[in-house]
């Protein structure tokens, strides 16, 4: 206890939302990569969602995902979905 | 008749505070989404709204939390008076209304804490407020919170560019907006069961000193529902003035970097409340949009407008305090007096609102990025928004 903050709780909020925060990040963005299994986005990133791509002539975006990119990319996703699931946990305390 | 004068302008106050918490902190959570696009401004606004008053519901523990042990109260400390409630809460709505106008995200519980110690000063003596508590609980947390974030969210910020090599993969940027539209509802969620919760226990605690109500009992339902549908509609109504600033302002907020702010958001501010660190959702949410600007590769942070909102943030406790301490000097003299500071708030709050229509940012407006003078240009060729 300096300057009455207990810096040991700190240090472990701080450490926990950085793990955390990596772990859900990282299989999200995972599971976006897997799911587009190397094409790139029609519009670069930015601006308008690429709903339906309907650039369909692009050779990239019509080449079928392999099986083991869509269940990974999957697990992938699911590491998110539990980790709101846990949250909402968290949060209502009805739960616990 | 003193007493439940009081009570109701007392009442009437806290839920003017709840409303205009709702609006300021609309931003907190969906300023990211309104910027990237995730959802519709108007969207985006009701959700939170929806969630906040769901929140309100979902926790009742009454906040004995309301000062945070600040003020000395109880046995051999002072006793807090319905007055002085009433005019920490003037100090309170005063300070987030001209926050608002001025467009900057700051903490309304600083801004309650603030008029409720300037109360305490006046009503009781320098004494009566516990300074070291001050340090503790609110002074410290206010410069950890946004470091804390920030560096989550730079790391998180970086990770999703890497990964999805700089968001160029296809479906990146339309999925990384379905994450942040989740993440973000939590952070709603997670303000509501918070910040609701801080109205009904002042109310409360006025009920209970004014013998209305039995000392310990919960709220009553009317508390909850009022509460709920006080901070649901502020944040209905939505802080566009604020939003601009957060979404669009510090740094342009783009889809991976909403993702990654609002994750690091929700995962810090559930994991701190859970772990009963409680770190402020004002300033863990600026901090992150502040790392998610510096962790992209020539994403631009404008120090200036982050500068101005640290100052907002070092000022609000003592500035709330002083309209605090001015209405409870003023108030506690005779009920004359109290009805004069009420009228003096009205009249402050209803300037502030005029003279945020002379240039309105509105749900249409809420996405430019220029500074002030653009606003006005918009407002004006679209011929005074709402």
């Amino acid at each position: 206890m300096f300057l009455g903050v207990d810096w040991g709780a700190f240090v472990v909020v701080f450490a926990t939302a950085l793990a955390a925060t990596a772990v859900i990040v990282t299989s999200f963005a995972l599971g976006i990569r897997l799911f587009a299994d190397g094409a790139v986005e029609s519009d670069g990133g930015s601006g308008a969602v690429a709903a339906g791509a309907s650039a369909g002539a692009s050779a990239s975006a019509r080449r079928s995902r392999p099986l083991a990119a869509t269940v990974a990319g999957g697990l992938c996703f699911a590491v998110g979905t539990a980790a709101v699931l846990f949250g909402l946990w968290m949060i209502v305390p009805q739960f616990h | 008749m003193d007493v439940f004068v009081t009570v109701v302008l007392v009442v009437v106050i806290a839920l003017v505070f709840d409303f205009t918490n709702g609006f300021h902190d609309t931003a907190n959570a969906m300023a990211t989404s309104v910027a990237t696009g995730a959802l519709k401004p108007k969207v985006a606004v009701l959700i939170s709204a929806v969630l906040n008053l769901v929140g309100a519901f979902l926790s009742t523990e009454v906040a004995s939390t309301v000062s945070n042990g600040i003020i000395r109260e109880g046995d051999g400390g002072v006793q807090v008076t319905p007055v002085m409630i009433f005019a920490g809460l003037v100090g309170a709505v005063i300070w987030n209304l001209a926050t608002w106008y001025l467009g900057l995200p700051s903490s309304s519980s600083h801004a309650l804490f603030g008029g409720l110690i300037g109360a305490a000063v006046i009503g009781a003596g320098v004494g009566a407020v516990d300074f070291g508590v001050v340090l503790s609980k609110v002074v410290l947390p206010a410069l950890i919170s946004p470091v804390v974030a920030g560096v989550v969210a730079l790391v998180a910020t970086y990770v999703a560019y890497r990964i999805t090599r700089q968001a160029t993969l296809r479906g990146s940027t339309a999925g990384f907006r379905h994450g942040q539209t989740i993440s973000a509802s939590l952070v709603s969620l997670a303000h509501g069961t918070n910040d609701a919760q801080k109205t009904m226990g002042v109310i409360t605690l006025t009920l209970i000193a004014a013998g209305y109500q039995g000392a310990g009992s919960a709220p009553q339902l009317w508390v909850v529902l009022a509460c709920g549908l006080a901070i649901a509609l502020g944040t209905y109504l939505g802080g566009w003035r604020i939003m601009r600033t957060v979404g669009k302002r510090i740094t342009d907020v783009q889809a991976p970097q909403g993702f990654a702010a609002e994750t690091s958001s929700a995962a810090t501010i559930l994991i701190s409340s859970h772990l009963g660190f409680a770190l402020s959702t004002t300033q863990v949410t600026s901090g992150s949009i502040v790392g998610a600007g510096l962790g992209k590769k020539l994403a631009t942070v404008h120090w200036g407008v982050v500068g101005k909102i640290a100052s907002a943030w070092l000022v609000t406790l003592p500035a709330a305090a002083l309209v605090g301490g001015v209405s409870a000097w003023l108030a506690s003299s005779s009920t004359a007096g109290l009805v004069v500071v009420a009228v003096l708030a009205l009249a402050g709050g209803l300037a502030f609102a005029l003279l945020a229509r002379r240039h309105p940012v509105t749900h249409e407006t809420v996405n430019d990025s220029d500074e002030a003078p653009a606003a006005e240009r918009v407002g004006a060729s679209r011929g005074r928004g709402e």
